[in-house]
């Protein structure tokens, strides 16, 4: 190059810069008038972080908030998205890609969660905001010291799994053990004449992540298929989903350090028949551990909607998942947690939620997100051995839908060991259960018919009328069509 | 890091002493007894905090100080101030 091609070369290039710049103003300007908002962070004045504001960030740290969930309107690209959170000091964390416009925002600049959800909320492109809820299952339990004693009921059933502990599980086979009342249970022995289930149907546990290395669960634990690609997500780039997912960011491995997610497990599908320990409501299936919440105890509400997120996209990559198990709530609505949960839905995935432990009527204080009112989920309330609603357990006439086996129940926990425990978390995976044994008698419902079926096949109970949408417990037998003899 | 229930007591008394600019020695103990809390927030979530719905075991910590009674919860993992103006908080 000679010195006067190098001039000219160098002059155009200072133009196209200027040009350049003059554009970006230009539109950002444009932007700004548009939307209503500040220029970009780059180009506006530093702010200072007041006392308040520290103070409110302080307040946020302790309380959780940290960040904000926007849905923007249809239409809103990501370019325009990314400028709105420019321009108000923020930047797009994540997108959310199975609910169409729906962001974690990271706020920059020390806003309260209140303030940004309030920003955002005045903008014309958004549809909400939201603070994204901390969720939390609680930290490790002190293991109780119970002492097992044998019931054998072989020679009274035949057919049924050798399990050693069996005896103790009365929500399955309630004989009157422990002062309980004889078949106040969900009729698995019955069930269990028509199908065990099935390791073709893909149950996942929305939760602490699963112990899957438990002895009575990892012949039933769900390990990504070798004709399947590991999990690419856009934001969290290539996750080796081998034995499920975990949404943490610091923790991809979906392993419990809780104990919570596994006793749900252990209900839905500890391995039967297996000459160890206990029986899960289906002897054969898959469980799919999804962790949102980590050994502290404490997952959000972006967290979990990202493991739905997985679950969605794992069902569109052919794995066969029908039900997510979901043992958690509060009282705080989230409508990005409801829009995924709707998603879910449209893809035939049966959503189970627990009803609350607040032993309140929930048509008159809702229970989240057991109350939101879509086709794809069951409400499910908890009973004791002797088919009474338990003293701790919500219910509703019009928004709890069954109820199911949910006090002193014995299962899986952390260690390979066994556990326990009473609440809706417990009553949940029974229903979540029932669902995957139907399932494998009945591969081809769809998720309103699983619904349906589970909903009208429940046994009408004098203690739930009125107390919850059927008027019943959740039973297995009928639910799968086999012959309960009374 | 699992506590017991002395150690509970102690940094609920620390909590409630730095919160409202007193001394330790200015914190009263007016009871410690079990209780089962409703879900793993121990009935006392934080903000929109969501928890299992389990029921789960632990203490009920009543402190008094300027008068006044606040109320801990605590299990073997966590300590949570309920109610306080309002507001429950982790601590």
């Amino acid at each position: 190059m000679n010195r006067r091609n190098y001039t000219v070369h160098v002059a155009l290039a200072l133009a196209l810069v200027v040009l350049a710049a003059a554009a970006g103003r230009i539109e950002r300007w444009r932007q700004t008038r548009v939307v209503g908002v500040p220029l970009p962070a780059a180009e506006a004045p530093p702010r200072r972080v007041s006392p308040e504001e520290e103070r409110a960030r302080r307040e946020r740290a302790n309380t959780g908030e940290a960040e904000v969930l926007v849905r923007f309107k249809a239409g809103v690209s990501e370019e325009r998205m990314q400028a709105i959170a420019a321009g108000l000091h923020d930047r797009v964390e994540d997108e959310i890609e199975s609910v169409e416009g729906l962001a974690a925002i990271d706020d920059l600049d020390g806003e309260s969660a209140e303030q940004i959800v309030a920003d955002y909320s005045a903008l014309p492109e958004v549809e909400y905001a939201e603070p994204n809820y901390q969720i939390s299952v609680g930290p490790l339990e002190p293991a109780p010291s119970h002492i097992y004693i044998g019931h054998d009921l072989a020679p009274d059933f035949p057919g049924l799994p050798n399990d050693p502990m069996l005896s103790e599980q009365w929500g399955l086979v309630n004989v009157g053990q422990r002062d309980g009342v004889s078949e106040a249970d969900i009729g698995a022995r019955y069930a269990w004449e028509k199908t065990h289930g099935s390791r073709k149907v893909v149950v996942a546990v929305l939760d602490s992540g699963v112990d899957y290395t438990h002895p009575d669960l990892a012949g039933n634990m769900w390990h990504r298929p070798a004709d399947v690609e590991m999990y690419f997500d856009p934001q969290l780039g290539t996750v080796d989903d081998e034995n499920g997912f975990s949404a943490l960011a610091d923790e991809r491995d979906p392993m419990d350090e809780n104990g919570h997610g596994t006793h749900c497990a252990g209900i839905i599908g500890a391995e039967g028949d297996n000459n160890q320990g206990i029986a899960g409501v289906n002897w054969q299936v898959e469980i799919m551990p999804l962790k949102f919440m980590g050994r502290s105890g404490f997952g959000s509400t972006k967290a979990a909607i990202e493991a739905i997120n997985y679950v969605i996209a794992r069902k569109k990559d052919g794995v066969n998942v029908r039900v997510i198990s979901a043992s958690w709530g509060s009282r705080q609505r989230s409508r990005a947690l409801e829009d995924a949960i709707r998603k879910a839905g449209e893809a035939d995935i049966l959503f189970v939620a627990a009803a609350g432990n607040d032993s309140e009527n929930a048509d008159r204080t809702p229970h989240f997100p057991s109350n939101y009112k879509l086709p794809n989920i069951i409400s499910v309330a908890a009973l004791d051995r002797r088919d009474q609603l338990a003293s701790f357990s919500n219910y509703g006439e019009k928004s709890v839908h069954v109820a199911a086996p949910g006090k002193e129940i014995l299962s899986t926990w952390l260690g390979g060991a066994y556990e326990e425990h009473s609440g809706t978390s417990m009553a949940t995976p029974f229903v979540a259960g029932v669902a995957g044994l139907v399932l494998s008698v009945e591969p081809d419902l769809s998720v309103k018919e699983l619904r349906e079926r589970i909903l009208n096949t429940a046994d009408r109970l004098d203690s739930l009328r009125g107390k919850v949408v059927t008027g019943g417990r959740v039973n297995a037998a009928r639910a799968v069509g086999a012959v309960q003899i009374k | 890091m699992a506590q017991d229930r002395e150690e509970a007591v102690a940094r609920a008394r620390r909590d409630l002493a730095a919160r409202l600019g007193v001394s330790e020695g200015e914190v009263g103990e007016e009871s410690v007894e079990e209780a089962d809390f409703p879900n793993t927030a121990l009935g006392a979530p934080v903000g929109g905090e969501m928890s299992g719905m389990m029921i789960t075991s632990g203490w009920r910590i009543r402190l008094s100080a300027r008068g006044r009674t606040f109320e801990y919860r605590a299990d073997r993992n966590q300590v949570r101030l309920h109610n306080f103006d309002g507001k429950n908080y982790r601590v």
